[in-house]
């Protein structure tokens, strides 16, 4: 029943998948730490990992990719010859169990950091955690405001501020945009602070802007795109899930509401499968901005990404944005390990090492990844634009910073690690 | 003309939180339950017959999935676990189906992963303008089925002899029970009528709002807001409360400083509903009937 539910129905799924996405892997074998093909046989090294795998979403692409890494890091000479010894916790949204999980691993099983993480409930919950017990969180999947402004919380996704205004600024240089409507969740740190800051920047470009905001369990979409319509609006940004991102897509498509505005999103509905929901109506009508590089692209880490799910993945895990982005934190966590005496590593150590993280680059990014010492993070900010067409994306924009007061302290402390984006 | 178009939106939601309702109060009226699993039944029947289509079968074999879903998950409560809370007071009878509830929510995301999804109806494709408002036939089907079955359960409870029978278990078990009413013959038989308006509730919700199985689930809270307006008896009161609660939401979306409160509106309906239902009466947790 379930899509993964037999080993056949789940190796054509997959075959499918990565047809439709064109994410197929070239050339030889997962490149992964030291590339020893030896397996590591130290002392493990504690890591930790926290998804929110529960209704109403799974957020488990970034520790599933991250636990690929990590294995594909384990049988390739590990840390300097110790093994991760990754432990993934899911929180299922609760923010009682969120706490429990988090004091578990740090405090009780001592991580020496947590990587991969994707849950916006542990994130609003431990912040205060892991900062107290100064552990670094390299985290993947984040979506609110605590994720951006926390010193031990360093994510490699952009979430929706960034990615946001993003689609925004293509609509507004490419696509006429002078009065765009921000649909998101009435959660103040999630829906209200994204779209507050769009509202801002288009302030700040002399444009109008309005936040409609909705709770997530909305029924009545049709009155939240009707109120878009009498706003007067001309541009609707979907800050929102991909779910009722296509819930308000397919209320769009009943009013014929196509061509009534211009329509934009941030990276949600930039996912496997969207195009089979979407059919065609939506073609060459609807621009999201991605922040990471396209899943079909064939960037070095791109392709790597693929051929370590592949070796080193579940048959049944996720490959989107969150994936993407929790390989590649893995990478930079695996890397900024490396540069230490394995005998060494501990909590402080590894602490120092993520903050000593300047210039790390990948083509999944579009510009440098860096971690610093600082109140908080948001290393990537650039991102690029596709266009749905044809029942796929295609790339209309290339990488692209985002101009947003928001960034001004993001900026300062770029100016003072020589990072200049 | 705007007010117009708000209203037409409204009623097209409200006559699914009326659905809900009714199916709420079929049930309520004949077994003395309360089924907040109601919103869950309706999720996994359409995220079952979402699964029929994606096998390839046929839209209508998918379409009678959903009901037959339905009608079987309501029946196996009725059936299998009911019937041992039978003598228990209505709020533990009620409570019982907030577990049944989660068992299903945790059963479909056991079965089915978190991947986008859609039910496409046929009558998604056809429309009509309503004050500028453009109404889709299956925003229609649900708002005629919902006035359907008010009237056809009044009329089947009326004129009926299982009606009969339904209506004698709601105004005392025990006496209905005495006089050789075959309890479990028609309490199962509310369990199946239930049962198939949550089914067909699930899939018209799946294809008009989206196919999200917790926010199917979470659709049970606006029911129970109408079938409280109609007093967990009344067919007819809960259709218009189902109603008053959708256009009231959709007409709040106006006042911006409401809007992002509005599905506020049927806790505050529900709420006002209760008091003015308890006017000059001394509150009382629960009674028996």
């Amino acid at each position: 029943m379930k899509l993964q539910f037999t080993l056949a129905t789940g190796a054509a799924a997959l075959c499918l998948a990565l047809t439709g996405t064109n994410a197929t892997a070239n050339g030889h074998a997962a490149s992964c730490g030291l590339n020893t093909g030896e397996a590591a046989t130290g002392a493990p090294i504690k890591v930790g990992g926290i998804n929110g795998n529960a209704p109403p979403g799974d957020f488990s692409g970034g520790t599933d990719a991250a636990a690929a890494y990590f294995a594909c890091v384990n049988a390739n000479g590990g840390i300097n010859g110790r093994p991760i010894d990754y432990l993934v916790e899911n929180d299922q949204w609760n923010p009682e169990l969120a706490g429990q999980v988090a004091t578990k691993l740090v405090k009780d099983e001592g991580v020496v950091a947590l990587v991969g993480n994707g849950s916006v409930v542990s994130m609003a919950v431990n912040a205060g955690l892991y900062k107290d017990e100064d552990v670094m969180v390299m985290a993947s999947g984040c979506a609110i405001s605590e994720c951006y402004e926390s010193s031990n919380i360093v994510s490699t996704n952009q979430g929706p501020l960034p990615s946001g205004i993003g689609a925004l600024t293509y609509a507004v240089e490419e696509l006429g945009t002078t009065n765009a409507a921000c649909i998101g969740f009435n959660i103040p740190n999630n829906g209200g602070w994204a779209c507050d800051w769009m509202e801002d920047f288009m302030s700040s470009q002399g444009l109008s802007g309005t936040s409609i905001l909705m709770d997530p369990t909305a029924v009545d979409l049709n009155s939240v795109y009707l109120q878009a319509i009498a706003e007067g609006a001309d541009t609707i940004l979907l800050m929102l899930p991909a779910g009722p991102a296509i819930g308000l897509l397919k209320v769009a498509e009943e009013q014929g509401g196509r061509d009534l505005f211009t329509w934009v999103s941030p990276t949600p509905l930039y996912e496997p499968g969207v195009a089979e929901v979407l059919g065609d109506y939506w073609n060459d009508n609807l621009y999201i901005h991605i922040e990471l590089a396209p899943f079909d692209s064939d960037g070095a880490d791109n392709q790597n990404w693929v051929k370590v799910m592949d070796a080193y993945g579940q048959p049944d895990d996720r490959r989107d944005t969150f994936s993407q982005s929790g390989y590649i934190s893995a990478k930079f966590f695996v890397e900024a390990l490396l540069e230490l005496d394995a005998e060494s590593i501990d909590r402080a150590t590894v602490s120092a090492a993520i903050r000593g993280i300047t210039d790390a680059e990948s083509d999944l990014l579009c510009a440098p990844y860096y971690v610093g010492d600082a109140d908080r993070h948001m290393p990537n900010h650039a991102g690029r634009m596709v266009s749905y067409t044809g029942g796929a994306f295609e790339v209309v924009r290339d990488c692209f910073d985002i101009e947003s007061s928001y960034l001004d302290p993001i900026r300062a402390q770029e100016a003072a690690l020589g990072i200049g984006q | 003309m705007v007010y117009g178009l708000f209203l037409v939106s409204g009623l097209a939601v409200g006559s699914l939180y009326a659905l809900g309702g009714i199916g709420l109060v079929i049930l309520r009226n004949s077994t003395g339950v309360l089924n907040f699993a109601y919103g869950a039944i309706a999720a996994f029947s359409a995220m079952f017959a979402w699964q029929i289509a994606d096998w390839g079968l046929p839209g209508v074999v998918s379409w009678i999935a959903a009901v037959a879903t339905g009608i079987a998950l309501s029946v196996a409560y009725g059936r299998l676990i009911a019937p041992s809370l039978a003598w228990r007071e209505p709020a533990v009878k009620a409570i019982a189906t907030l577990g049944y509830m989660l068992i299903l929510l945790g059963l479909i995301g056991f079965i089915w992963d978190d991947a986008l999804r859609k039910i496409e109806l046929p009558s998604d494709k056809a429309a009509i303008s309503v004050l500028g408002v453009r109404v889709t036939l299956t925003r229609i089907i649900a708002f005629t089925v919902s006035i359907a079955a008010v009237i056809i359960m009044v009329q089947y409870l009326r004129r009926s002899h299982t009606g009969l029978n339904m209506r004698a278990l709601a105004d005392n078990r025990d006496h209905a029970a005495l006089l050789g009413i075959p309890i479990v013959k028609t309490e199962t038989l509310a369990w199946g009528i239930s049962g198939a308006l949550a089914g067909f509730t699930g899939l018209i919700f799946g294809s008009l709002v989206r196919l999200e199985p917790t926010v199917i689930t979470f659709m049970v809270i606006p029911a129970t807001a109408a079938a409280i307006c109609g007093r967990l008896t009344s067919l007819p009161l809960t259709l218009a409360g189902g109603l008053f609660i959708g256009v009231a939401e959709s007409m709040l979306t106006l006042y911006k400083p409401a809007a992002p409160l509005r599905t506020m509106a049927p806790f505050v309906i529900a709420a006002l509903v209760i008091l003015w239902m308890q006017r000059g009466q001394k509150l009382t947790f629960a009674k028996e009937a």
